[in-house]
């Protein structure tokens, strides 16, 4: 048991350490000059180029690089985002990429964890009464529509959403983020002096917070619900058939009470199993759903690293990568020992194998 | 005598077992959402392939070309069934003037069939043709490429098994655990300025290979997953050790014993597939890394009237045309949708475990 839980932790810092060397691989190769950040790339002489690369590190053969690389990353520092570089007293400077991919993670996480329990706030009851009345009208209703949702791009739910619901009945704001924690004097005050038009005033609140995140939480779990309710069906239906179910029925449990504290049970285990599963596809449509209702989560600060005039900012990419990456690692181990420790027998098979992910393609 | 003969050669016809292949027809033939979702493929392929230009021969004018008369003096593109002059320019200059001057003398009209694409005014109906031909290109080229290499190296895994079977199976996992999408956008945006101007001598649209190769190199662990578990579970039959008793080689074997049991269940994945790689280049072009303007694909008709990451358009309610979100929506759905149950219905025709 303790050697399958150390095997487990052991494979995902293997898997953590790859996942360094492919993200540092994409830094060496990228065709992008972080020198360009410094100095003026049409007008600088050799020399200020070369003197650009010996500040930023970037002259030094690969293998140094990479020890410096992973030996800042062990020390949770991410180097700065590269278009807010600057070269000051000698020492290079600029926002640390850290501090952004940690606020972005959080805006990631209050979207993908709020629609999860949406999803299963709404999947679970479904999926448990179309099994409990197999084939009646309620049972083929959630069939044919988590046939159409499977088929359904969450950028056009999101997008529909938007338009509709958002912006043109306005029942819900159709873009922006506000932090739970509500914004302090001094950002207010800043935002009045400084901001250019069409930025809005930074808001804050639970409550805006909630009101911001209905309609992305809506088109997250209108992707997975369909998924999930045929899961719980599924599973709900092999469960009603065991044994012990027909015990509860013949000593004379209440229906409600067989179904919630017997069956379902034993149904949800593989379900909250399979969230964790799901992460790397929750990662990427979460992408969509911030690019679409600009949410400065991870997606969307990728996106825009990706896309920015002046050239890839690189630190930023390379950490939403690790950042994202790592968490699927994590989860992925969670979702191994909450197995376990459902089941101790899976220690004893080698488990569902660290990181395998249904055959679904995202 | 001779009635006799023609009877029994009757009998016999009758009796021959059906092949694989017409018992699988015959089993998708009941099953009446497959027939459907088969019928308005084929309408879909049409209408992309030849239908597109022998519309744009129809109305007299091709996706990119401009009618700033299907757009409001206010920057409103013309919603559905507009019929507007046939002209590239407005005639006059008043920009104060509320409605647009009638051009000249005998400008022709034309057909717009589902409006102007956006400020440019361009033929959405016949852009949503040919984004679908682009999407459809992309996720066709994907699917063939993801289950080719999966085809290979799915079967000399499951075939050989030993180390073979752990580099890739691991590989797959290792792969399969990461997040795709933001693989693809990273890949799609930093890795493809040679690539992307790839187009086999114009044959194809500038990124349409670039996406192919891209999504099918991301994608073909299921498909090579699917064929190492069937391979696997072949492999030890006794028909292909009849086959190696009589001193036939390993590529053989392969070959004509095992690829053939393959094919069924890839065809109805190959079809599911391609409905994903439709999702992708959809996502992949909305998020900026994929097909890029002026040439049309479902995922850049989507992000028309959104924008894209760096400028966002604002909602004006004067300006904004639900139409222009609503169709390619439409478009993109009843796609997958169709792909997705016609997929659905071969797999089960093809499964031997469903009843005969």
């Amino acid at each position: 048991m303790l050697g399958y839980i150390l095997r487990r932790i052991a494979v995902a810092f293997v898997l953590l350490w790859i996942l360094s060397v492919i993200t540092f691989v994409i830094y060496l190769k990228v065709p992008a000059d972080p020198a360009g950040f410094l100095v003026d790339m049409q007008h600088a002489s050799p020399a200020q180029i070369a003197k650009a690369h010996h500040i930023l590190g970037t002259d030094k053969p690969a293998v140094v690089q990479y020890g410096h690389y992973v030996w800042r990353l062990l020390h949770g520092d991410f180097g700065v985002s590269w278009p807010t570089v600057v070269f000051f007293n000698g020492v290079v400077q600029g926002a640390p990429v850290g501090q952004m991919v940690w606020k972005a993670a959080l805006v990631t996480a209050s979207l993908v964890l709020g629609a999860f329990v949406l999803l299963l706030l709404v999947a679970v009851p479904l999926g448990t009464y179309a099994a409990t009345r197999p084939r009646s009208f309620v049972d083929r209703l959630t069939l044919g529509l988590s046939v159409a949702a499977i088929s359904t791009h969450p950028l056009v739910v999101g997008l529909l959403l938007q338009l509709f619901v958002g912006n043109k009945w306005k029942l819900f704001p159709a873009s922006g983020y506000c932090t739970v924690s509500h914004p302090s004097a001094a950002s207010i005050d800043a935002w009045k002096r400084f901001a250019p038009t069409g930025v809005p005033e930074p808001c804050g609140g639970i409550g805006a917070w909630a009101d911001h995140l209905v309609l992305p939480w809506i088109t997250f779990a209108l992707f997975f619900v369909a998924l999930y309710m045929r899961i719980v069906r599924a599973r709900m239906l092999e469960v009603l058939d065991e044994p012990f179910i027909r015990t509860a029925r013949a000593k004379g449990a209440s229906e409600l009470r067989v179904i919630r504290s017997h069956a379902l049970r034993n149904a949800i285990a593989p379900v909250v199993t399979m969230t964790a599963m799901d992460a790397g596809m929750a990662i990427g449509i979460a992408m969509y759903i911030e690019t679409v209702f600009g949410l400065p989560g991870l997606g969307r600060t990728l996106i825009r690293a990706l896309a920015g005039f002046q050239g890839y900012d690189l630190p930023v990419i390379l950490a939403v990568t690790l950042a994202a990456a790592a968490a699927i690692i994590f989860l992925n181990l969670v979702a191994d020992l909450v197995l376990l420790a459902l089941d101790p027998t899976v220690a004893r098979r080698g488990g569902r194998g660290a990181f395998r992910v249904l055959g679904r393609a995202a | 005598m001779v009635a006799e003969a023609q009877y029994f050669e009757e009998q016999s016809e009758l009796a021959r077992p059906r092949g694989e292949w017409a018992l699988a027809w015959q089993r998708l033939k009941r099953d009446r959402v497959a027939v459907g979702c088969g019928i308005f493929l084929v309408f879909l392929l049409f209408a992309v392939g030849p239908g597109a230009p022998l519309y744009g021969k129809i109305v007299g004018h091709g996706p990119n070309d401009f009618f700033p008369y299907a757009v409001s003096v206010g920057l409103r593109p013309a919603g559905p069934f507009t019929v507007t002059w046939a002209t590239p320019e407005i005639a006059g200059d008043d920009p104060f003037a509320l409605k647009h001057p009638a051009p000249p003398q005998g400008t022709p009209k034309t057909l717009l069939l589902l409006g102007a694409d956006s400020q440019l005014g361009r033929d959405e109906f016949l852009r949503i043709l040919y984004g679908g031909r682009v999407s459809l290109e992309v996720a066709v080229g994907a699917a063939l490429v993801a289950i080719l290499i999966g085809v290979t190296l799915g079967s000399l895994a499951g075939y050989f098994g030993g180390w073979v079977d752990a580099i890739v199976s691991r590989f797959t996992d290792l792969v399969m655990a990461f997040p795709l999408l933001l693989f693809l956008v990273m890949i799609g945006s930093l890795f493809t300025h040679g690539i992307q101007d790839w187009t086999l001598h114009g044959l194809f649209n500038q990124g349409v290979i670039e996406l192919v190769l891209i999504i099918g190199a991301f994608t073909w662990f299921y498909p090579a997953r699917l064929v190492r578990g069937q391979i696997q579970s072949l492999r030890h039959r006794e028909f292909v050790d009849a086959a190696q008793m009589v001193g036939a080689r390993d590529s053989r074997i392969m070959r004509t014993h095992l690829l053939p049991h393959v094919i069924p269940p890839l065809l109805a994945y190959g079809t599911l597939l391609i409905a994903t790689n439709i999702m992708i280049e959809v996502g992949v072009t909305f998020l900026g890394a994929g097909i890029k303007l002026p040439t049309a694909s479902w995922g850049s008709l989507l992000a028309q009237t959104w924008g894209s990451i760096l400028n966002p358009n604002p909602f004006n309610p004067a300006t904004t045309q639900p139409w222009l979100t609503l169709c390619p929506s439409i478009a993109i759905f009843l796609a997958v949708f169709a792909l997705n149950q016609f997929g659905e219905g071969l797999r089960e025709a093809t499964d031997p475990r469903t009843v005969r």
